[in-house]
C-alpha cells in the first residue's frame, strides 16, 4: 500500500547502496581491524555487543531472583547460605544493570554510532579517547565479574556504609570496577561535548540539531560533572575500608548519612543519564514514524537541559526517612516536584506530534508507544514517593522497586530497543521481519506490566524490598510478578532472534527505510567509512515535506524541485542579435 | 446466614487483595487518603492521555508516503495550559504531604518513651527496670515515642499497619512516634495451649507465621526492617502488640521482668534464647547459621580464627556473650552484638544452664 508518488518536475536524491569497499563494516577485515579501530561506528557496534551481553547476564540473574521469590520461603536457594546467595544475586543484578547496561546503553552504543552521523561530521573529536573509553568499560566489567567469582558482593548496588565497610565480600573489586566505569563514562561525555561544540558542519546550527543530539549533549554535561563525585566517593569508601579514616563509619566517628549524600549526589543525576537519552530517542522516533514535525522542538531541547540541571538538586529524596532535618527534607520534596513538570510536558509534546500525523505502526513506533505508556506510569508513581507523608510508608518497599523499573526498564530499556530497531537497518544494512519485531514489542509490553504492576500493590501493602523470604500473604502477587518476568524474558528473546536472523536473511536496507529527514538517512546503509560521500546538505531535521515514498523501489527518497540547469556548453560569445546583424 | 455475615465473609476473602494493610494508627487515615487522592489524580490525567495516544495511533495511521494533515510546530496557549494546570496539583500534593509529614515528625508532649535497639538481625525493646524483649508492646490510643539506636549497620523500623518508617543510623539516635488505634485481640486459652504444646514437642522456636499470634496469645501487627542490613535482613522481623489497658500491658511486662520464682534457670535460658535474638543466628539442631549451632556446644573444643582451640566452658560462653569479638570461632564472622549491660548475671547463668541441656557433656556434668 502506498500513497506517495514522486511529483513531476522534481529530482530524486538517493545515495543507493554502498559497495563493499566503501561501507564501514567491510572496508577493512580481520579481528585487528576491529580491536584497533578508531571509527566511531565500529566502536558503537562493539559497545552494542558489550552492553547486550551485560544485559543478558543481568537479565538471567533477574529471572533467578524472581524464581526464588515464587515461594515465600524461597524456591531456588535452600539451606544455610540461601540468604547470602539471594543477596549477592540482587546486588549483582542491580549493579550490572545500572553500571554496565543502562548508563552506557543509549549514549555509548547508539550515541557513538549516531552522534557524528547525525551531526554531519566524519568522526568524534577524539577517536582514540573513544576507543579507550570502550576498553575501560571492558576493564570495569572484568572487575564486576571478578567480584562475582571471588567472594561475591552483597551490599546492594548502592554500597551503603557502614555495611559496605564491614562486610567481607569483594567490595573493593566492585568499587574499583565502578570507578573505572566512571572514567569510561566521563570520556564518552567529554567526547560528545567537544564533538557537538566544534565539529558541526556549515549550516548545522544548534536549532537544526536533531533532538537526539540535544539529549546526548545534556547527558554528557551530567556525565562530566557528576561522575567525578562518584569516583571520589568510591575512593573514600575504599580508604575507609582499608584505613578506617572515619568519614562514614560511626565506629571511627564518621557518619553513614554523609555517604548517602555523596552517593546520591552522583546517582540521582545518573538517573537522568539513564533517561534523557531515552527522551531523545523517543522524540526522533515519534516524529519520523508520524512523518510530522516534532511539536514544541525548542521546548523539548531546553527542557532536556533544564532536567539535567534540576537533576542535581533533588538527590535528597532518596533519604527522606534517614533522619535529615525537617527543613532539608521539605526543601528536597519541593525540588523533586519541579523536575516532574518538564518530564510531563514532554509526554504531551509527543502525543501532540502524533495528532494529525501520518503514522506508520512500525516496530520502532510500537516501542515508542509502549515507552509513553510505561514511562508515564513510572513518572506518575514518582509523585507518591515525592510526597513526604506517603513516602514514609512506601520508601524501601516494592513500590519503589516497581517505580524505578517502570522508569528505567519501561523507559530506558524500551527506548533503547526502539532505537536499536529504528537504526538497525542503518547500522547493518539489513531489514528485519516487521511482524517479528512488533510481536516482540507486544510480548515485552504485556510481560513487563505483569511483572511490575503487582509490585506497586506489594509495596503499598507493606512488602519491604531486598527480602529473600517473605510473609505468605504476599505470595500470590509475587507469583504474578514471576510469571510476568518469564514472559518478559520470552519477549526479549524474540527481539534478539528477529534482529540476529535479519543479519543472515534480511533484505538489503535502502538508505532511508522509514522516511526520516535527519542526516543519517542521507548516507547509504550501512554508512561509508567517512559517513558521507559528499559533504551533506544540512536542512531542517523535522521537515518531511520533500520525503517521498518511492513505491517501485520500496524506499523513501528526498526530492527537490528540478532546477533549470545551465547548459553544459558555453553559448557563443557573440550575442544572437549581433549575429543576425552580420 | 445473616447478611452481615455474608459481607464479613466477602471482607475476609477480599482482605488479602486490598491495597493497604490494616489501618491501625492515627497516621494511616491521612496517609491512605493522600495516597488515594494522588492515585485518583494520576488516573484522571493518565486515562485521557493514553486514550489520545492509542486513538491517534489508530486514527492517523496512513499508508506509506502519505503526508501528515498538519505540520504545526507549536501552540503557545496549549503549551502553557498543560504546563500550568498540572503544576497546581503538584503544589497541592507537596503541601499536603509536607504537612502530614511534620505531624509524623513532631511527637506530642508527654508521649511515652520507649528505647529500641536494632542489631543484625533482631530487635531489643527496653521496657525499663531491666526488662528487654524483642516484641514491641504498646498501649491503645496513647502516643508513643521510640528512641532508636543501632549497634552495627543502618536498619529501618517499619510498621506497615501504622504507615510509619524511620531509619536507624548507627552513631546517632533517631526518633519516631505514633498513636495506635486498634488493639490486638487475645486468642482463646485452648488455642494458645495447643500452639505452645506443639512448639514444645517440635523443639523449635515460636513460629509467628504459623500461629499468627504471639507466645502470649496476642494477635499482632508486623514490624519489618526496611533498610538492607546483610545476610538475614529478611528475617529481621518482629511484631507489635497493642494492649487495651495499662494493666494488661503492665501485666505483660511483669511477666518478663526477671526469672520468675520457681522457674529453673535452664527453662528461663530457653526463653532468653528466643527473646533476645540468639535464635536468629544460632540453631539448636546442629545446622550452621550465621553463628555456630548451640547443639552440643557446651564442653566442646572450638577452633578459633587465631588457630588456637578453646573448650566451650562457662567462662568462654560468658565472654562470648559480653565481648563477642574477642574470641571468634573459625569459619564465622565477628558480627555478633555485645550483650554487655543488657543481660544480668542471672540471665547469663540461665543461658549457660540452658546450653548445658543441649549437650551430652553438659548433661553428664549435671
Ligand atoms: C527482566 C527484567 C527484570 C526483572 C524481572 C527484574 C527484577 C528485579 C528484582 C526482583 C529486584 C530485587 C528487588 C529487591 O529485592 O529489592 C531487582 C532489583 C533491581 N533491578 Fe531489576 N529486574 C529486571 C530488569 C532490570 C533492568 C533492565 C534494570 C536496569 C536498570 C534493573 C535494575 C535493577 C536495580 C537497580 C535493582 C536494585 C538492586 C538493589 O536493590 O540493590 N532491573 N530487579
Ligand atoms: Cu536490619
Amino acid at each position: 500500500m502506498s500513497a506517495g508518488s514522486i511529483p513531476k518536475g522534481s529530482v530524486v536524491r538517493d545515495p543507493g547502496y554502498p559497495t563493499a569497499s566503501e561501507n564501514y563494516l567491510t572496508n577493512s577485515k580481520g579481528v585487528l581491524s576491529w580491536i584497533f579501530t578508531l571509527d566511531h561506528k565500529r566502536i558503537g557496534v562493539m559497545y552494542l555487543v558489550g552492553v547486550t551481553c551485560a544485559f543478558a547476564f543481568a537479565g538471567l540473574l533477574a529471572l533467578l531472583i524472581r524464581l526464588h521469590l515464587f515461594q515465600p520461603d524461597g524456591m531456588i536457594f535452600k539451606g544455610a547460605e540461601a540468604n547470602n546467595y539471594y543477596n549477592q544475586l540482587f546486588t549483582l543484578h542491580g549493579a550490572v544493570m545500572v553500571f554496565l547496561f543502562i548508563i552506557p546503553s543509549i549514549p555509548a552504543a547508539l550515541g557513538n554510532f549516531l552522534v557524528p552521523v547525525m551531526l554531519g561530521a566524519k568522526d568524534v573529536a577524539f577517536p582514540r579517547l573513544n576507543l579507550c573509553s570502550f576498553y575501560l568499560w571492558c576493564a570495569g566489567a572484568m572487575f564486576f565479574i571478578g567480584a562475582l567469582f571471588s567472594t561475591g558482593l552483597d551490599t546492594g548496588w548502592t554500597f551503603y556504609t557502614p555495611y559496605s565497610t564491614t562486610t567481607d565480600t569483594s567490595v573493593i573489586a566492585a568499587t574499583m570496577g565502578a570507578f573505572i566505569l566512571g572514567f569510561s563514562s566521563i570520556f564518552t561525555g567529554l567526547n560528545f561535548i567537544v564533538t557537538i561544540n566544534t565539529m558541526r558542519p556549515p549550516g548545522m546550527t544548534w536549532f537544526r540539531m536533531p533532538l537526539f543530539l540535544w539529549a546526548t549533549y545534556s547527558t554528557s554535561i551530567i556525565q562530566v560533572l557528576a561522575t567525578p563525585v562518584l569516583g571520589i566517593t568510591l575512593l573514600l569508601l575504599i580508604a575507609e575500608r582499608t584505613m578506617h579514616i572515619g568519614i562514614f563509619d560511626p565506629e571511627f566517628n564518621g557518619d553513614p548519612v554523609t555517604y548517602q549524600h555523596f552517593f546520591w549526589f552522583y546517582s540521582h543525576p545518573a538517573v537522568y543519564i539513564m533517561i534523557l537519552p531515552a527522551f531523545g530517542v523517543i522524540s526522533d522516533l515519534i516524529s519520523v514514524h508520524s512523518h510530522k514535525r516534532i511539536f514544541g522542538y525548542r521546548f523539548i531541547a531546553y527542557s532536556s537541559i533544564a532536567i539535567a540541571l534540576l537533576g542535581f538538586l533533588v538527590w535528597g529524596h532518596h533519604m527522606f526517612t534517614a533522619g535529615m532535618s525537617p527543613m532539608t527534607t521539605i526543601i528536597f520534596s519541593a525540588l523533586t516536584f519541579t523536575v516532574s513538570v518538564p518530564s510531563a510536558i514532554k509526554v504531551f509534546n509527543w502525543i501532540a506530534t502524533m495528532y494529525k500525523g501520518s503514522i506508520s505502526l512500525t516496530t520502532p513506533m510500537c516501542f515508542a508507544i509502549a515507552f509513553i505508556f510505561l514511562f508515564t506510569i513510572g513518572g506518575l508513581t514518582g509523585l507518591h514517593l515525592g510526597t513526604l507523608a506517603t513516602d514514609m510508608h512506601l520508601h524501601d518497599t516494592y513500590f519503589v522497586v516497581a517505580h524505578f523499573h517502570y522508569v528505567m526498564v519501561g523507559g530506558t530499556l524500551i527506548a533503547f530497543l526502539g532505537g536499536v530497531f529504528h537504526w538497525w537497518p542503518k547500522m547493518f544494512g539489513k531489514l528485519y521481519s516487521e511482524f517479528g519485531g512488533r510481536l516482540s514489542a507486544a510480548i515485552i509490553f504485556v510481560g513487563f506490566n505483569l511483572t511490575f504492576l503487582p509490585q506497586f500493590v506489594l509495596g503499598s501493602r507493606g512488602m519491604p524490598r531486598r527480602y529473600a523470604t517473605y510473609d505468605p500473604e504476599f505470595a500470590y502477587l509475587h507469583q504474578m510478578s514471576t510469571i510476568g518476568a518469564l514472559l518478559l524474558g520470552v519477549g526479549l528473546l524474540v527481539a534478539l532472534v528477529v534482529l540476529l536472523t535479519s543479519l543472515v536473511k534480511g533484505k538489503k536496507a535502502p538508505a532511508n527505510p522509514w522516511g526520516g529527514a535527519t542526516l543519517e538517512w542521507h548516507c547509504t546503509s550501512p554508512p561509508p567509512f567517512y559517513n558521507f560521500e559528499h559533504a551533506p546538505v544540512v536542512g531542517d531535521p523535522y521537515d518531511f515535506s520533500n520525503v517521498e515514498w518511492d513505491g517501485a523501489n520500496e524506499r523513501y527518497v528526498s526530492t527537490e524541485p528540478e532546477r533549470k540547469i545551465a547548459p553544459s556548453e558555453i553559448p557563443d560569445a557573440v550575442p544572437a542579435h549581433a549575429k543576425d546583424g552580420h | 446466614m445473616k447478611l452481615t455475615n455474608a459481607f464479613s465473609l466477602v471482607g475476609d476473602y477480599a482482605e488479602p487483595y486490598a491495597w493497604f494493610p490494616e489501618s491501625a494508627s492515627t497516621f494511616s487515615e491521612t496517609n491512605d487518603w493522600l495516597y488515594n487522592w494522588i492515585t485518583y489524580t494520576c488516573v484522571v490525567f493518565f486515562v485521557p492521555i493514553m486514550c489520545a495516544l492509542f486513538y491517534f495511533a489508530v486514527k492517523y495511521r496512513k499508508p506509506k508516503g502519505a503526508k501528515a494533515e498538519s505540520n504545526v510546530s507549536h501552540n503557545t496557549v496549549l503549551e502553557l495550559t498543560w504546563s500550568i494546570v498540572p503544576s497546581f496539583f503538584l503544589v497541592g500534593m507537596f503541601v499536603m504531604g509536607a504537612r502530614a509529614y511534620l505531624d509524623m515528625r513532631d511527637a506530642p508532649e508527654g508521649a511515652n518513651e520507649v528505647n529500641v535497639q536494632a542489631f543484625k538481625w533482631g530487635w531489643t525493646i527496653d521496657y525499663g527496670s531491666g526488662v528487654f524483649h524483642p516484641e514491641l508492646h504498646l498501649l491503645l490510643d496513647e502516643p508513643v515515642k521510640l528512641s532508636m539506636r543501632s549497634t552495627d549497620v543502618i536498619h529501618s523500623l517499619y510498621i506497615p499497619a501504622f504507615r510509619a518508617k524511620k531509619d536507624i543510623v548507627p552513631g546517632r539516635y533517631n526518633f519516631m512516634w505514633f498513636k495506635p488505634t486498634v488493639a490486638s485481640e487475645k486468642v482463646s486459652d485452648e488455642e494458645l495451649a495447643a500452639a505452645t504444646k506443639q512448639t514444645k514437642e517440635r523443639g523449635e522456636s515460636w513460629s509467628y507465621d504459623d500461629h499468627q499470634f504471639t507466645p502470649d496469645g496476642y494477635r499482632f501487627f508486623d514490624l519489618y526492617c526496611a533498610e538492607y542490613c546483610g545476610t538475614n535482613h529478611s528475617e529481621m522481623q518482629t511484631v507489635v502488640v497493642v494492649h487495651e489497658t495499662l494493666e494488661d500491658l503492665n501485666a505483660w511486662i511483669k511477666k518478663y521482668s526477671a526469672r520468675p520464682t520457681g522457674v529453673d534457670p535452664a527453662t528461663y535460658g530457653a526463653t532468653l534464647y528466643n527473646n533476645r535474638g540468639c535464635a536468629g543466628c544460632h540453631s539448636l539442631d546442629g545446622s550452621k547459621r550465621v553463628g555456630p549451632s548451640f547443639q552440643g556446644l557446651y564442653g566442646r573444643p572450638e577452633e578459633m580464627v587465631t588457630g588456637e582451640s578453646i573448650k566451650a566452658d562457662e567462662n568462654y560462653i560468658r565472654e562470648s556473650i559480653l565481648y563477642p569479638k574477642e574470641k571468634v570461632v573459625a569459619g564465622y564472622q565477628p558480627v555478633m552484638p555485645s550483650y554487655k549491660g543488657q543481660l544480668s548475671d542471672d540471665d547469663i547463668y540461665s543461658i549457660v544452664e540452658y546450653l548445658k541441656t543441649l549437650s551430652t557433656t553438659g548433661a553428664a556434668t549435671k
